[in-house]
């Protein structure tokens, strides 16, 4: 037999890999949506800016859905759970979730929150995001619905100076309304802009204060 | 956006290859990153330089690939780049979700990944019998 051939010293090797390190989070938003799939709950990622009214969306939701739907709510914030107890004073169960440093909610969070729940008393799920324009959007969570909240007190060009959110988001909710006048801000121009970047998304007008406009939203996640 | 801990995961998947080789050397790391990620090439190549320093990494040579956009469209079947919008106020290309074609709405199908695709190792298996 012939010696046989080793490779020499120092010897080039290509290696394939093939890995996505993206792929992490959006293989567990997948695990996230077919757990939530088996149990029938529909869950709604809210995402914002800070101040634009998640919270306040999330307790006139939880308020006008609450006699037809069994609620729960994650809340993500840096370090308090302040509007956590906020929302949890509407009578229904909070997990809240403390990112410490971390500017987003992502996949492994939910799942971990979703194990201090019984999943069995649940049918409707609204996951608040951190507040924050730019980084969410990078990583799902497994929710069936995205929403984007924007209020006129961010001024006339928060959407077409975030356009990314957009692309993700089923509806776009443009908040106080009532001080559009005051902030000299064009509503209907916001709507074009977010239909501009996502024609799919639908778009809603809120007071979120007064609940104006809160069945638009409703009506738009189909609840 | 958050280029340190992605790229740090790339470090780590590249060192632990390189170990299972017995690779003296890591000369080249070929990424694919998508434009719909939200990561920038000169922060992933920052972080890339600051977390391979001591390491067998240390002077490989990494290769970023843009990768482009791709979207589907259920209507008329259009598959490819997005559709840009025209207006002066972006200063990067910025699409929208209209297809290029028909103008139904597109779905994203490809740019969101951020992959090593490949790398280049050294090794010197044979050097105790060589020698």
């Amino acid at each position: 037999m012939k010696e046989a051939v080793k490779a020499a010293e120092d010897e080039v090797f290509d290696i394939e890999l093939n890995i996505d390190i993206l792929k992490a989070n959006q293989r567990l938003a997948e695990e996230n949506r077919k757990l939530l799939q088996k149990y029938g709950i529909k869950a709604v990622d809210i995402m914002g800016a800070i101040g634009a009214g998640k919270t306040s969306l999330i307790e006139k939701l939880v308020e006008a859905l609450k006699d037809k739907y069994r609620i729960a709510a994650f809340k993500g914030d840096l370090t308090t759970t302040i509007d956590a107890e906020q929302i949890a004073r509407h009578g229904v169960e909070v997990v809240p979730i403390n990112t410490g440093k971390e500017c987003h909610l992502d996949a492994n969070l939910v799942k971990k929150a979703l194990k201090r729940l019984d999943l069995t008393k649940i049918d409707l799920l609204l996951i608040e995001n951190v507040g924050n324009l730019i980084c969410p959007a990078e990583f799902p969570l497994g929710s069936q619905k995205r929403i984007v909240v924007i209020s006129v007190t961010e001024g006339p060009y928060m959407i077409v100076k975030h356009p990314f959110i957009f692309t993700d988001a089923d509806v776009a909710v443009i908040n106080k309304i009532d001080l559009a006048k005051a902030m000299q801000v064009d509503t209907r121009k916001l709507e074009k802009d977010v239909k501009t970047i996502n024609p799919k998304a639908q778009v809603a007008f809120t007071n979120c204060r007064t609940g104006e406009g809160i069945n638009k939203v409703i009506e738009a996640l189909r609840l | 956006m958050h280029e340190f801990s992605v790229t740090s995961q790339i470090v780590d998947n590249i060192l632990k290859e390189a170990e299972k080789h017995k690779a003296k050397k890591v000369v080249q790391v070929n990424l694919a990153i998508g434009k719909l990620t939200f990561l920038g090439i000169e922060q992933v190549r920052f972080a890339y330089k600051l977390l391979v320093k001591g390491t067998i990494a240390e002077k490989s040579r990494l290769v970023i690939k843009e990768k482009d956009g791709i979207v589907k469209c259920s209507k008329c079947g259009y598959e490819g780049d997005f559709k840009y919008e025209d207006n002066p106020i972006y200063h990067i290309p910025m699409f929208t979700l209209k297809c290029p074609k028909c103008d139904n709405t597109v779905d994203i199908i490809g740019g969101k990944e951020c992959t090593i695709e490949s790398i280049k190792l050294v090794t010197n298996e044979d050097e105790d019998e060589d020698k």
